[in-house]
């Protein structure tokens, strides 16, 4: 055994390692179509309003980041630990990096979910007629923010798992924010003034958003198809 | 009376726990994970089962890693993680191991 060979079967436990706490492959394509999905489905003029038997439609989507959370444990679990479980080197600057990711997107959640109760509290107190234009939002649903985030530090193993769950959380809320702020704390009338530049600002930054993540979803799949293809070929090189 | 080459000497001084290529290669993957599962070591290395159990027996008595016991569901779960003697000695073998070969372009 030479120490070229030595070399290469600790590179190879370090790569292996790797899908076990850095890269999801597959799960990785799987947000980015999760991602892409909801940005497609949010064309539909009739999104925000659209019913799914009883329910709106937004009441299922919310739920999107935590069915990803479940099945990118099914599919670590499935495809990627079938070796054996190997724990990587731990790694204080890419750690530190994660709960950078983390951090933020608590800070995202946390003005997400002060903006809904804001709208919400607004509304209430100023006696605002609930508006017409879109349904009534369920309540239950200003408590996803503190479900996103309390599901966080655990289930999110990796920088590359941090940026779909942000960019999903980000669409699900993006997507339930509005009901809030047009049911319960929209400007009254804001269909005849309409909001002038903050609206077209908003309108252009949603826009802009879209197609980011459209991109990214796009560049998502490709990456994780990728790993999963590499991980395959890991694999084979395994006596 | 015969006098051993001095890199005879170097040779003869090689860590002989570590220097075996079953144990070299077991502690190689460990030094390069915090915590290997036992199937993965099986994997990696081609050793049988009972081989593997014996190697790691004799690295665990001389110090050189820990076993790890846990459940996974009602599943035993067996994992081995080398320690701060186990690094030494692989780090130490290394460096014996590259001053005896022949540098690139010298027989």
């Amino acid at each position: 055994m030479t120490p070229h060979d030595l070399d290469a079967l600790g590179a190879l436990t370090r790569d292996y390692a790797a899908f076990q706490t850095r890269k999801s492959g597959l799960a990785t394509a799987l947000g980015g179509l999760m991602a892409v999905a909801l940005a497609v489905g949010s064309l539909s003029p009739l999104f925000m309003g659209a019913r799914l038997g009883h329910r709106l439609l937004l009441e299922y989507l919310v739920w999107t980041p935590l069915l990803w959370l479940l099945l990118k444990e099914f599919l670590a679990r499935a495809l990627y630990r079938g070796a054996g479980a190997v724990k990587a080197l731990p790694d204080g600057a890419y750690e530190r990096r994660r709960w950078f990711w983390i951090f933020g997107l608590a800070m995202f959640l946390l003005a997400v979910g002060l903006t809904g109760l804001y709208a919400f509290a607004r509304g209430l107190l100023q006696a605002h007629a609930p508006r017409g234009c879109v349904p009534a939002p369920p309540l239950w649903l200003l408590a996803m923010p503190p479900v996103y985030l309390l599901a966080m530090p655990w289930a999110i193993r990796g920088i590359e798992e941090a940026r779909v769950y942000a960019v999903l959380v980000g669409q699900s809320v993006l997507w339930f924010l509005p009901f809030f702020l047009f049911y319960f704390a929209a400007p009254t009338p804001p269909l005849k003034t309409g909001w002038g530049l903050f609206g077209d600002l908003l309108g252009v930054s949603i826009l802009v958003l879209w197609y980011l993540v459209m991109i990214w979803g796009a560049l998502a799949m490709v990456r994780g198809w990728k790993e999963h293809r590499d991980f395959r070929r890991l694999l084979g090189t395994l006596p | 009376m015969s006098t051993i080459k001095p890199d005879l000497h170097a040779i003869l001084d090689l860590d002989r726990i570590v220097h075996e290529p079953a144990r070299l290669a077991i502690l190689t993957v460990l030094a390069a994970a915090e915590a290997v599962e036992f199937l993965f070591l099986q994997r990696i290395t081609g050793l049988s089962k009972g081989n593997l159990s014996s190697h790691t027996q004799k690295l665990e008595a001389a110090g050189f890693l820990e076993t790890l016991k846990a459940f996974r569901g009602r599943i035993p779960v067996t994992s081995f993680q080398i320690t701060e003697d186990g690094r030494a000695a692989l780090h130490a073998y290394h460096k014996q191991l590259r001053a005896l070969l022949p540098k690139e372009g010298k027989p």
